[in-house]
């Protein structure tokens, strides 16, 4: 329906003209600039392809709210965290890590994609 | 800093160092995201001197301290034999250049993180420097309460570990954003607390690469004085070994730049303190979540529209690596 290329493809092209062909002319003090401007590309991105739902999902299973919206879901388990409700011992609290490694894994792929490698 | 600006400045120079100054030359060293450090070449009574000027960016953090008290942070150090610039002068007055600022020597070395990392990585690791830097902390830790001309610090904590998730916890309610990894972090904090330590001592709270001054495996300065605070002197030797100020050499646990053993031995060798390691493992968890509650801070100035910058922007894009930390640190990647 809409033109390619589309978003994504037009960032990669973008970037590539910035880091190959304007970066090396720029003086020392502009190049930080310049690849802070290409990492905020790459984040835009891969922000693009990233898809939340399976980690919305096992959150909404586990704390049996199926309709929360995203922000009310993590604000209740937050307060469920610091109550104790999910320390070691509790019923929920393997399940608990698991969706929360879950959610690390998909905000790491858009923000930090090195750190799913360690 | 304009032309009337460098002109007050010199006025008021000379009215403090008790005899004609004249600027030379200035150069912005560093438009850190928080301070601005200048370059200030100056001749006092004919004499060329090579100083710096540091003063406040329009981005302040709510956590750091003001220009003045880092001054007499700095007086305190260089007293105590720590490596830092020597203090000089100190001008409260915002009239002068448009904010509070300082004036200290200017010391060789270098300070850049990345740098110095490759360099350590390249050697197999700088056991001297890792020593080196085990030594100058614990002369910061030398510095003990109370301290009547650091005031400013407040009383020292009762419980530091407490404390710490206490404060946490707040900026973690005042920013609004729910975070729920950091608060499982916060969570297994507070299960694991140790009691009070025997001694407290004074914190500089970002004692890591990046902040410190090197020559030849030597510290010639620690810097950026603005987190100082009383606490539990383990808290500096977690932040130093926490996995998020490595600087990408992961294996080399203390601050990217050499073994963990070598920066303990530094340490213990001239404060006379035994570490506890399940303490430093506790407070490298506990760092690990204060640099994300700064990080998130840095990118909500951002988006409040309060301080557009593309830098700070970025910095709130780390938080979800030192979630992954967390997670790593409270065993809850492989639960």
């Amino acid at each position: 329906m809409l033109e390619r290329p589309d978003g994504p493809e037009l960032l990669d092209t973008a970037r590539e003209v910035l880091l190959n062909e304007l970066l090396p002319h720029l003086p020392e003090a502009q190049r930080f600039q310049a690849r802070m401007v290409a990492n905020a590309m790459a984040i835009a991105r891969r922000e693009s392809m990233a898809d939340a739902a399976p980690a919305l999902a096992e959150l909404r299973a586990l704390l049996r709210e199926p309709e929360a919206e995203p922000a009310a879901l993590l604000a209740q388990l937050c307060t469920e965290i610091r109550a104790g409700r999910h320390d070691p011992g509790t019923p929920n609290h393997a399940a608990v890590a698991a969706a929360l490694a879950a959610l690390v894994r998909l905000r790491c792929s858009v923000s930090a994609p090195k750190a799913l490698g360690r | 800093m304009d032309e009337h600006a460098r002109t007050r400045l010199a006025g008021w120079l000379t009215g403090a160092a008790g005899m004609p100054v004249l600027i030379t030359r200035m150069t912005l060293l560093s438009g850190g995201a928080i301070q601005q450090n200048w370059a200030l070449d100056v001749t006092q009574g004919g004499t060329e001197q090579r100083w710096v000027l540091r003063t406040d960016n329009a981005t302040v953090l709510s956590a750091s301290l003001p220009r003045p008290a880092e001054f007499a942070l700095l007086q305190a150090a260089f007293a105590a034999g720590v490596a830092v610039p020597q203090p000089l002068f100190c001008c409260t007055d915002p009239d002068v250049t448009g904010a509070p600022f300082f004036v200290m020597q200017r010391v060789a070395g270098m300070a850049q993180g990345h740098r110095l990392a490759r360099q350590a990585a390249g050697m197999g690791g700088d056991r001297a420097l890792a020593e080196a830097l085990g030594r100058e902390l614990a002369r910061i830790h030398g510095i003990r309460p109370p301290r009547p001309e650091l005031a400013f610090l407040g009383a020292p904590p009762a419980d530091p570990a407490h404390d710490f998730i206490a404060r946490q916890r707040a900026a973690l309610d005042a920013a609004g954003t729910p975070r729920p990894v950091l608060e499982w972090g916060l969570r297994h904090l507070e299960r694991t607390a140790p009691p009070p330590p025997p001694e407290l001592v004074l914190n500089h709270n970002d004692f890591r690469i990046g902040n410190i001054m090197v020559t030849d495996s030597r510290v010639t300065a620690v810097l950026d004085w603005e987190f100082a605070a009383w606490g539990d002197p383990h808290a500096d030797l977690g932040w130093l070994c926490a996995p998020c100020w490595r600087f990408g050499n992961r294996s080399l646990e203390a601050g990217g730049i050499g073994p963990r053993d070598a920066f303990y031995r530094g340490y213990e060798a001239v404060s006379g303190r035994l570490i506890e390691p399940a303490r430093v493992a506790w407070w490298e968890l506990a760092g690990t979540i204060r640099w994300a509650v700064i990080a998130a801070d840095q990118a909500a100035r951002h988006l409040s529209g309060k301080e557009r910058n593309l830098e700070l922007a970025l910095t709130g894009h780390i938080v979800p690596e030192l979630e992954m930390d967390v997670l790593r640190m409270t065993g809850a990647l492989h639960a």
